[in-house]
């Protein structure tokens, strides 16, 4: 029937050819089943063994067909129904002990077969396919059609396979052996499939004879033996591993990894083994699988002690003994070498062992490896073993070291209670012989001292001698109880205070270093977080277990130096301002003194400047800056040697200070100048190192806000001669209120009235006041002249008070825009401190631009200046034509209550080139008091421009009758004096 | 009676709360631990496969020779995880939903924190006993 099959899959009929291969198998599965039935009786060609290993090979050639058929086919589903069918249908057929690793190996060649297949024709599996994985409609699940589900399931056959051919080889009395004694000799496969027979040269003849069975179990058996069936399992499950990976199994993954671990320890590649069985445990540890964590474990342990790694032998143990094992464990058998693995059933009693073995270990005795007797480790004094136990370890589990200060900050020299607390959840009670405690600060580390050991250790530790030694009682830790140690810690050193780590020494040649944790910030125990025990604190008082930290803050000493700062008044922008400082030890010698000052700008923003601002008045841009710092007390007023001075910028400066005794004194000026008002901290430090120049350095700070202000505010105003009034054409056009802008008439003497207020709170003294151009003084396109105010020098400006200067101003030129100069206003404070004998502070403000330009006619107004009621009295208006052209005006003059006036109302005339015209009026005043004049209106035709006396200008006084004035002589005189100056 | 099980609970966060061996008798070439390796590894196949039902039984997910897996996912993701040889699906359903009823039980004790190991004799005897009628 298979020949039919081979035919149709020639034809490539392949629905026919798998037809046909099925058949045959089917028929081939019937006479297995007679075969088994009848086993020996019916073997007639073959003796069985031969017989079982024939129809074997019959059915894999087959099944290799069919299974290929399908594939192709890309029916997967019927091909792994198929395959299990075939698994299910020979797994049973074992045969006989001796030869029962023949039928592994087959049941192995089929899984890596059908893998492979699998893997070829993975291009031909529809996707479709993985829709409808664990429904009810598929009995097959995702992972059974990837090809590393059976490359392991080869592997896991194949070693199947190495334990059968183990266990026989062991026995070492197997009747075959001993029955034939010799490997028969050129055995090679025959011409029909499964089936072996030997060669047998006679002469020229070669003749092939059939073998009998036990002569074809020794030729299984020598080519078995001759097989490295580990490397074929590692190269499977790492095949398996690697493709599990990639589907982001890892579980799956690390089944195989472990797997693979096992068959390199088998091998004794310990190293492989120990790479891989770490990988693995990792995995476990992180899931909490105890019990697989405990098995890995136990073939790391036996790993190092084979690598001869005391230091891992010892954290394996360690761990393992500390594992929360499942307290329903099973009970040991005492025949579970194999099941277990090396590490045996985890279980309480064996924890218990792990600790007393590692214990006997540390303290020095040798460990032997249990699959080796040759193999041992010792931890001697030569080569001691130092464990280091970090937050993410799984050691926290055999130590856990919580340390805990009871305050948060501490003044140095004096000391704060300190609580180092811990726990282990070993199965016994561990005692440690020393504890040392480590900080950042080294002078604060200590060692806590088991009393009985005390005598003996300390001893010994001769290099220790400056170390603090303390002594507990004993040391002992008890299964998850906290063991609490307070004691003192003195630190004479200002900053942080850490404690880093604390280091227990058991043994003579053993440490574990354990990082120490905050009770505030320690983590749970990832094991034994849900382990129904006990929960205790840390420390006895709750409070501390929750907020308790590992650092303290040691304070600086307090400083024993007065550093005054004063300032009596606000400061005034421009001139120099003065800070007197003063140091003073009060129970502090001062050594190697440093004085820090800072300006900093009081509303916050740090800087005092403004990078966009650009002010002419100061050489930077600073607004405030500190000029220099000088001694206070020197007689020719010099500044500090410059060595003395380290470094002055504008809002920074550092001075060293001179070692000053208790009782001296120290002081020194800062001198501040501000260029604009401004708010301004001045910040001053004072370090220093107190009775002596090594000791720890303390710091003074002060600070005092100073405000800066403008002490003058300057105001002027431009005004024409009293009575007198020029006709300024382009101030008549301009729209009124349009702009600001000063006119002047050329060659006409304009008054500038300036006034200085003191806007300051403290008295000032002006020097002088003075109009300063801005050009050559040789070419001024106007006169200047200083023409009266306030007049005497030095005199008092209160604050509120008012000084003024008048100035009479004459421009030459007609210009549109004429630089006036600036006003120049040179003061000082009114002190009466004779240090004060400064030149004064010049305030300057520059004059705004005027316009100047020629006024065509000018009008001036003459009348008396005051009347009487009732009496006549005479008003000129008179107004000079400038031009060389003749000037047509017209004038008229008001109806006023308070006058009766003789003259034309409205009138016109011609006024001749440079020459005046002349209205008179004859008025009589009816009213007295303060009185306004009649409106007096002038027209220009030429210009058609109306020119209206001020009202000032038109303002006269009437007397009811007339006054008398009487004046002492003496008075008189002075009056007259002062009038003939 | 099968002739080997083994049943784990593995919680939420995938550590495993309560574990038991509860064939007959364990068989001489399959150890305990062999069975969790297995169990553990199958873990990623029923991460995969609970989403895709609404099924709390998740029958026989992964099989290892004649020993296969079976699961029971609770609404609080809770995984009940048998490895057993035996094929008698309703007598596993029945016994599964026996055990979450124990299992809600030691849920409702207040000074059960979940998540945390069972560690109850009564649950242990209960679920042996559980075992011994359906498996």
């Amino acid at each position: 029937m298979s020949l039919v099959a081979v035919f149709a899959e020639f034809r490539r009929d392949w629905a026919e050819a798998l037809r046909f291969y099925e058949e045959a198998y089917r028929a081939l599965r019937e006479e297995t089943v007679v075969n088994k039935g009848l086993m020996i009786a019916t073997s007639t060609r073959l003796p069985p063994v031969q017989r079982l290993v024939e129809i074997r090979a019959v059915a894999e050639q087959l099944f290799f067909k069919i299974s290929t058929l399908l594939l192709h086919g890309g029916k997967v589903e019927e091909a792994i129904a198929w395959f299990n069918r075939h698994f299910n249908s020979y797994k049973h057929l074992v045969g006989l002990d001796e030869v029962s690793f023949l039928h592994w190996d087959w049941l192995s060649r089929q899984f890596l077969v059908f893998a492979e297949l699998l893997e070829t024709s993975s291009a031909a599996i529809p996707n479709t396919l993985s829709s409808h994985f664990g429904t009810p409609e598929s009995s097959l699940t995702e992972w059974e059609i990837q090809p590393a589900y059976y490359y392991q399931l080869a592997a896991n056959y194949l070693r199947e396979k190495r334990y059968c051919l183990d266990n026989l080889l062991s026995t070492g009395d197997s009747e075959f052996s001993r029955t034939s004694g010799k490997v028969p000799e050129s055995v090679m496969p025959s011409v029909f499939i499964g089936q072996s027979a030997r060669l047998v040269e006679q002469g020229d003849m070669i003749e092939v004879l059939p073998l009998s069975d036990a002569e074809y179990v020794q030729y299984a058996l020598s080519e078995a033996q001759r097989f490295q069936d580990s490397y074929e399992i590692i190269a499977l499950f790492r095949k398996a591993c690697e493709s599990f990976t990639n589907l982001k199994a890892p579980r799956l993954a690390s089944l195989c990894s472990n797997r693979m671990a096992k068959e390199y320890f088998f091998t004794e590649d310990f190293t492989d083994a120990k790479k891989l069985f770490d990988t693995v445990s990792s995995l476990y540890r992180q899931e909490g699988w105890v019990t697989l964590l405990w098995e890995s474990l136990g073939y790391l342990q036996e790993c190092s002690i084979r690598l001869d790694s005391a230091k891992d032998f010892i954290e394996y143990s360690l761990e393992m003994a500390s594992l929360p094992i499942f307290a329903n464990g099973d009970q040991e058998i005492p025949d579970s070498k194999r099941e277990y693995g090396p590490a045996g059933l985890p279980s309480q009693s064996r924890r218990e062992a792990l600790q007393s073995e590692v214990l006997s270990l540390v303290r020095g005795e040798e460990i032997v490896s249990r699959t080796d007797r040759g193999c041992s480790i010792a931890v001697t004094k030569e080569q001691p073993v130092r464990i280091d136990v970090d937050i993410i370890s799984p050691l926290r589990m055999v130590l856990l070291v919580s340390v805990a200060f009871h305050d948060q900050s501490v003044k140095p020299g004096s000391p704060v209670m300190f609580t180092l607390s811990l726990v282990s959840q070993l199965p016994c009670s561990i005692e440690v012989d020393e504890l040392e405690i480590e900080f950042n600060q080294p002078k604060c580390n200590f060692i806590i001292i088991n009393a009985v050991e005390e005598i003996s250790a300390a001893r010994s530790n001769g290099d220790n001698q400056d170390v603090r030694i303390e002594t507990a009682p004993s040391i002992v830790l008890p299964t998850n109880k906290w063991l609490r140690l307070t004691y003192d810690v003195k630190s004479d050193q200002s900053g942080k205070l850490e404690c880093l780590s604390v280091t227990a020494r058991i043994g003579k040649s053993f440490k574990i270093c354990c990082q120490a944790e905050s009770p505030a910030s320690m983590e749970d125990l990832p094991f034994w977080k849900f382990e129904g025990m006990v929960q205790t604190f840390p420390t006895k008082d709750p409070v501390l277990s929750f907020s308790g930290q590992k650092v303290i803050q040691v304070e600086e000493p307090d400083p024993e130096v007065d550093l005054i700062l004063n300032a009596s008044s606000p400061a005034l922008v421009g001139e120099s301002f003065v800070v007197p400082l003063t140091v003073i030890p009060r129970g502090h010698e001062v050594y190697s003194g440093e004085l820090k000052i800072n300006l900093v700008d009081a509303r916050g923003g740090g800087l005092l400047m403004s990078p966009r601002e650009t002010d002419p008045f100061s050489s930077g841009n600073h607004h405030v800056e500190l000029i220099s710092i000088s001694r206070m007390g020197d007689d020719d007023e010099s500044r500090i040697h410059s060595d003395k001075i380290k470094k002055i910028q504008q809002s920074f400066g550092v001075v060293s200070v001179p070692d000053l005794r208790v009782g001296d004194k120290w002081s020194c000026k800062l001198e501040i100048k501000w260029h604009k008002p401004k708010s301004v901290m001045l910040y001053a430090s004072l370090g220093y190192s107190p009775n002596s120049a090594e000791a720890a350095r303390v710091n003074v700070h002060r600070s005092l806000q100073i405000e800066g202000k403008i002490p003058i505010s300057i105001t002027h105003t431009f005004m024409m001669p009293f009575r007198r009034e020029p006709l300024l054409l382009s101030k008549v056009k301009s729209l009124p209120g349009a702009d600001q802008n000063v006119y002047l008439a050329l060659n006409e003497t304009s008054i500038l009235i300036v006034t200085a207020r003191n806007s300051s709170e403290v008295p000032l003294r002006v020097k002088s006041m003075m109009i300063q151009s801005n050009s050559n003084k040789n070419e001024t396109p106007y006169s200047i002249q200083h023409v009266g105010g306030v007049s005497a020098d030095d005199s008092l400006l209160v604050p509120g008070g008012e000084f003024k200067g008048v100035f009479s101003v004459r421009p030459k030129i007609d210009s549109p825009n004429l630089e006036l100069g600036s006003v120049c206003l040179n003061w000082n404070r009114d002190l009466t401190l004779s240090d004060s004998e400064d030149s004064g502070v010049v305030t300057e403000q520059k004059l705004p631009a005027v316009i100047v330009e020629q006024s065509p006619l000018v009008v001036s107004l003459e009348f008396p200046p005051h009347a009487i009621l009732g009496i006549p009295f005479l008003f000129y208006i008179k107004v000079s034509n400038q031009t060389n052209l003749l000037q047509e005006i017209k004038y008229s003059l008001g109806d006023t209550q308070s006058f009766v006036f003789c003259g034309p109302h409205d009138n016109a005339g011609f006024i001749l080139p440079k020459m005046e015209y002349v209205m008179s009026y004859k008025l009589v005043p009816l009213c007295s008091g303060s009185q306004q004049l009649p409106q007096a209106t002038i027209t220009s035709l030429r210009y058609s421009a109306a020119l209206n006396p001020s009202v000032t200008a038109t303002t006269i006084f009437v007397y009811p009758s007339e006054p008398n004035f009487f004046v002492a002589d003496n008075e008189k005189e002075t009056i007259l004096a002062k009038l003939n100056l | 009676m099968a002739g080997t099980a083994c049943f784990i609970i593995v919680s939420k966060n995938d550590i495993p709360i309560y574990e038991a061996e509860v064939g007959s008798a364990a068989k001489k070439e399959e150890a305990s631990q062999q069975h969790q390796f297995i169990l553990h590894a199958a873990l990623d196949i029923v991460e995969d496969l609970a989403w895709t039902t609404n099924a709390m039984f998740l029958k026989a997910v992964d099989k290892f020779n004649d020993l296969s897996v079976s699961v029971y996912v609770t609404a609080g993701h809770t995984r009940f995880m048998l490895l057993h040889d035996s094929r008698n699906e309703d007598g596993i359903k029945s016994f599964f939903q026996e055990v979450q009823e124990l299992y809600i039980k030691i849920l409702l004790n207040p000074l059960y924190l979940p998540s945390a190991r069972i560690a109850s004799s009564h649950f242990d005897t209960k679920v042996r006993a559980l075992a011994r009628k359906y498996l």
